[in-house]
């Protein structure tokens, strides 16, 4: 089927598909500021992440076939030129983050259009396309000062998101100054760990820095130091706790919509960028065993998954509840990257896309809810299983999902996660996970019983559910998150490979 | 407007088009020696915050439109990303300069437009975006008022 | 039709009747009828399937949900009798719901029939599961469709009750079954149920020990103390809800899977070489003596009824633990003897509150006279649950001592036997003191319908009280048909 829908596509872009990935939806984010309404901008948004999603499935078929896509940028051979490197480990994330942008595209109108002035519109859906540009450009780029830039490009137009809730809620402002803070020190952080690296190998090139990394003595200070402030700058990025604190509220106060939408995608492509240091430019002989990371990210990751899903249980703002969910989740995935084998790798990444798909169903089930009910407390949410049950079921399967229920993908993910933990030996990281989930339990069984079991605060006789536009990609969403629950050979097969190219070093450090 | 600062106002006057031209210059010189569009542009841009901050910023609002300013950065954005696609629709890699207009083998005919148009959008840019943000916070108007806090 | 095609017939048939129900919601004697239709069709369905048991097992893989993770049924004795008593008591269940939901006139009627038939087809899944994997997945399917069973009331009471039931079975399926089940398929290769036992030979004492302890408390349906709370605050459902729980398929669907996980998973062999047997059957043999005691202070009715389930269910637990072929059959037929008679104890609790409005027992003295039948259904059960022959709990409590003895555990001898005097001084001063009230007891209170219990509620549980006496004299042919699945030893 792939191959039909690609072979259906003009030669033009298939030959140039990574490139075209990262800059269509540019080009558009320019051209929304002269459109003449934020309706044409939509438009526009849609049209540039549905182009960018194709170009992913090229990539992906592209990667299958190569196994390595490399775009030389300007015709300037790397290590010199800025390469586009796509590899089985990349083009997951680019098609999660362009999969999860056309979603998000399509849902985004209604509540862009209640939540936001009218006269931002336009200039909203532009730093829109130019954060899913950044967003983009992080994953499928091969050069770390470029990483650099695209993660810039992709935080800067977020913060700016994040403060234009500042419309429907004054607190906005602070938290996206907050994030402005946190964010610009972490990519500092990371812009001086390249920097570290370029002085010990004097390329910037992935590829040929990790080559030249494994010539290098192991203990050579300027590698360590460039190592730490790489995973310290990406950690802020990736709110591996406790560099989180500007999530909570960046989640919770941003429009509906942004939140949704960096849920799903923002923090896994810092991710991304953890995997690919730690494991590709980095070899994971040095990684683990040299600096034996994983005595770091693993209590961490533990910490995260208790600390954050406790919080998450005393919260009353559901969105609050949801970002301090998400910490905990991070921390999953953190885990299974720590254990160091390519098992804990896939069963990482595939919590990840899980959990990507998860949460963004249930922040546009909340985003529907706001547009309906204008409320984002727990209590707002009483009783609405009835008035809202197409809205509240989606949001309840992508709940169950969260806490693992067989079934879900939720459920899958923790599978392998736990199976992982066991084959390596980490009882007590798995007693870790079980708690977790026992935490999701109480925290998601609390929403869903105030939803479907409690009446309403004040009683809605009309029965309003979201509009078409948002109920359809959350469907669409809670589908993906069942249809991974029964049937999840396939993406299993993308994790796998994911991790299988993580482990092909570009060379080894002794 | 007010007749005092009448040194300063006359001295900004005077200055104003040698920094347009300084501007320009550095970025044509970008081509051969240090400069470019980045410093070009933030020099570009002084050269209108100037003359907001000496004759106010509703007359440099005048002579620069905020809605421009804004534009001038999508334009710069449109000119670069566009060059790239160009090079890509004659069939070369994305921002291949050598694809951009015919040449002998051998020239460099399409290095030297390249790199004159990228700078040209970069310019365009960084001043657009620079004034745009000091429009913002020099034309912002508090919301609420002090006495209310 | 093939022996596969059956088995996904039985599981379709529950799932098309929740279809149905939902079709008809709005005209209620239709969607009743589409209960029943459903809950005959589907015991057909099993009686078909389990009378071509004899040509050999029957197997069906649907396909996996990942690598390793198989959807697969198999039916195998065990299961066959579970999902025989399950489907069966459906039918007599969905009489009396009709009958008590309408009487009481119950809100939310059609969301109660829905979750109903997916509870049956939770059950029969649990009863047909291939492979653990398979198992845990209809019994979580089991847990969340009980869940608005229990909260049906829908007022503070009843979600505190789902509450605490929610969290524990979650919690503990969650926190315990699914990392045993992981753990099973890591050391283990697979999670198919093997017999003889998957994990014979392959792990050591320590880890077998932790495993088993893994089960024993994650499968928290089996209400193992001091996983058994969830159970007594459950009593907050009405009562075909409770007689679901306590008979159809929730416990049971716990016990059975004990039993599955000791006879399929670890085998007899390691299981009596493993140290926490006995520590399991000692928790076991705690829980069946301390429940009896709780339950004769209890004045509640349906209390009294839940920490008797408690107890009868650890009968079955320490079966398994037994680890022999006597103990494996006792506990097996201790699932549909306890069924029968707890049923009937159930729907006569239900007949009395809606005839009557009455929960409490020292409330009941005399009202045997106006309610004969179901009070004669009440003796009738009891004793079945106490064990007397000719009833049906006798069977299997004559098993667990001689299982008892062969494994040389005396002691689970004398806490069955004491067991037993609890039962008699809990349950039997009920339908006595009801049908023969001491002189000068004031007349009970009045009926609060003029009509008193309707028909369907007063005949569900006298036909299954006849029901325990008929499987008394059945139990010979079930144990024949379960000796293979017990067999090897």
């Amino acid at each position: 089927m792939l191959e039909t829908i690609v072979s259906a596509l003009p030669d033009l872009m298939v030959a140039n598909a990574a490139p075209l990935l990262v800059v269509v939806p540019l080009i558009l984010a320019g051209i929304c500021v002269f459109t003449p309404n934020g309706r044409t901008a939509w438009g526009l948004t849609i049209l540039g992440s549905v182009s960018s999603f194709l170009c992913a499935l090229i990539l992906l078929l592209q990667v299958g076939t190569y196994g390595v896509v490399s775009y030389h940028l300007g015709g300037f051979a790397p290590p010199l030129g800025i390469e586009f490197r796509v590899d089985g480990l990349n083009v997951l994330f680019l098609l999660l983050v362009t999969g999860m942008g056309v979603l998000a595209a399509v849902f985004s109108w209604p509540t862009v259009a209640a939540e936001i002035r009218v006269e931002k519109h336009r200039l909203f859906y532009a730093a829109h396309l130019i954060c899913f540009t950044g967003l983009a450009g992080v994953a499928i780029t091969g050069d770390a000062f470029n990483l650099f830039v695209f993660l810039e490009i992709s935080s800067i137009s977020t913060y700016v998101l994040v403060a234009l809730g500042g419309t429907r809620d004054r607190r906005a402002l602070p938290a996206a100054f907050n994030y402005l803070i946190m964010g610009t020190i972490g990519a500092t952080f990371f812009v001086i760990g390249v920097g570290f690296l370029y002085a010990a190998t004097g390329t910037l090139n992935m590829v040929d820095m990790a080559e030249r990394l494994a010539v290098i003595d192991a203990g050579n200070r300027a590698v360590v130091a460039g190592f730490a402030f790489i995973m310290v700058g990406l950690g802020v990025k990736a709110a591996i706790w406790p560099l989180h604190q500007w999530l909570p509220n960046a989640y919770a106060y941003a429009p509906s919509f942004v939140t949704m939408f960096l849920s799903a995608t923002a923090t896994k492509v810092a991710i991304y960028a953890v995997v690919r240091f730690g494991f590709t430019v980095f070899a994971p002989e040095y990684t683990f065993e040299t600096l034996n990371i994983t005595y770091v990210f693993g209590p961490l990751a533990m910490i995260a998954m208790l600390v954050c899903s406790f919080q998450a249980v005393f919260q009353t703002d559901m969105r609050r509840m949801l970002a301090y969910s998400s910490v905990a989740q991070v921390g999953y995935m953190l885990l299974g990257i720590a254990i160091g084998t390519s098992a804990g790798l896939s069963a990482g990444l595939f919590h990840l896309v899980n959990h990507g798909l998860m949460k963004g169903a249930l922040f546009m089930a909340v985003a529907g809810v706001v547009l309906t009910y204008q409320g984002t407390r727990i209590s707002d949410f009483a009783g609405l299983g009835r008035a809202a049950p197409l809205t509240m079921t989606a949001f309840a399967i992508a709940g169950l999902s969260l806490i693992g229920m067989p079934l879900t993908a939720g459920f899958q993910s923790k599978w392998y996660l736990l199976q992982a933990m066991l084959d390596g030996g980490w009882g007590l990281a798995a007693v870790v996970v079980v708690a977790s989930s026992f935490l999701a339990v109480i925290y998601m069984g609390r929403v869903l019983q105030a939803v479907f079991f409690q009446a309403p605060v004040n009683p809605r006789k009309i029965r309003r559910e979201a509009p078409a536009l948002l109920l359809i990609p959350l469907w669409g969403l809670t589908l993906a998150t069942l249809y991974i629950g029964v049937q999840a050979d396939w993406v299993i097969d993308l994790v796998q490979a994911a991790a299988q190219a993580s482990f092909v070093p570009g060379g080894g450090i002794r | 407007m007010t007749s005092h600062h009448v040194i300063l106002r006359v001295v900004s006057k005077l200055l104003m088009p040698v920094i347009v031209v300084y501007a320009f210059y550095v970025q044509f010189h970008g081509d051969y020696g240090p400069g470019g569009g980045f410093q070009a542009g933030v020099i570009l841009a002084v050269s209108v915050i100037l003359y907001a901050l000496v004759f106010g910023v509703p007359e440099a609002l005048r002579a620069v439109p905020a809605r421009f300013a804004a534009s001038l950065a999508a334009i710069g954005l449109l000119l670069y990303a566009g060059v790239g696609v160009w090079a890509m629709l004659n069939g070369g890699a994305y921002l291949d300069y050598d694809f951009l207009v015919e040449d002998v083998p051998g020239g460099h005919k399409g290095q030297h437009l390249g790199i004159l148009l990228i700078e040209l959008g970069v310019l365009c840019t960084v001043s657009g975006s620079m004034l745009t943000i000091f429009y913002a916070f020099a034309g912002r108007v508090t919301e609420i008022r002090d006495e209310d806090w | 039709m093939s022996p596969e095609a059956l088995i996904l017939t039985v599981l379709f048939i529950p799932l098309l009747t929740v279809m149905a129900i939902f079709v008809v919601k709005s005209i209620p004697d239709l969607r009743e009828a589409a209960t029943l239709m459903g809950a005959i069709s589907l015991f057909g369905a099993v009686i078909w399937l389990v009378a071509g048991l004899g040509n050999g097992p029957v197997e069906l893989v649907l396909g996996q949900a990942a690598p390793g993770l198989v959807f697969a049924f198999k039916l195998e004795p065990l299961g066959a009798l579970f999902a025989l008593v399950a489907s069966g008591l459906w039918i007599i269940n969905s009489f009396y719901s009709i009958g008590y939901m309408r009487g009481n006139r119950e809100r939310n009627q059609t969301r109660f029939y829905i979750c109903f038939a997916l509870a049956l087809f939770g059950a029969m899944g649990v009863a047909m599961a291939g492979n653990l994997f398979t198992l845990f997945v209809f019994y979580e399917v089991l847990t969340l469709s009980t869940y608005p069973l229990v909260a049906h009331k829908g007022d503070a009471n009843a979600q505190r009750g789902a509450q605490i039931y929610l969290m524990t079975l979650l919690g503990t399926s969650i926190g315990l079954f699914l990392v045993a089940v992981v753990w099973t398929s890591s050391l283990g290769g697979s999670l198919d149920f093997v017999p003889g036992g998957l994990l014979a030979g392959k792990i050591g004492p320590v880890e077998a020990s932790i495993l088993l302890l893994l089960f024993a408390f994650g499968i928290g349906k089996a209400a193992l103390m001091p996983f058994h709370f969830w159970l007594p605050n459950a009593m907050v459902a009405p009562t075909p809800v409770s007689a679901l729980l306590h008979a159809v398929a929730v416990v049971k669907a716990g016990v059975f899977a004990i039993l599955k996980v000791a006879i399929y998973i670890f085998g007899a062999d390691l299981l009596s070489t493993t140290p926490a047997t006995d520590w399991v059957l000692g928790v076991a043999c705690f829980t069946i003596i301390v429940s009896s005691l709780i339950a004769l202070t209890k004045d509640n009715l349906k209390a009294r009824l839940a920490y008797s389930t408690i107890g009868q269910l650890a009968y079955v637990t320490a079966g398994a633990m037994l680890a022999n072929e006597a103990g494996f059959l006792g506990g097996s037929m201790q699932i549909a003897a306890h069924a029968m008679g707890k049923i009937t104890l159930f729907m006569c609790a239900g007949a009395i509150y809606v005839a009557t409005g009455l929960t409490n027992i020292s409330d009941m003295r005399g009202l045997g006279k106006r309610m004969p039948w179901v009070f004669g259904a009440f003796f009738v059960a009891s004793l079945s649950i106490i064990g007397v022959p000719p009833l049906a709990g006798g069977w299997p409590k004559f098993q667990l001592l001689l299982g008892a003895f062969e494994g040389g555990h005396g002691y689970v001898a004398w806490v069955l036997l004491f067991s037993s005097l609890l039962n008699i001084a809990y349950l039997l001063p009920i339908p006595i003191l009801g049908l023969m009230p001491p002189k000068g007891t004031p007349d009970p209170a009045p009926y609060k319908r003029p009509e008193g219990a309707p028909r369907f509620v007063v005949m569900a549980p006298v036909v299954t009280a006849a029901g325990t006496l008929v499987l008394f004299f059945l139990m010979g042919q079930i144990a024949d048909f379960l000796a293979p699945a017990m067999g090897g030893i």
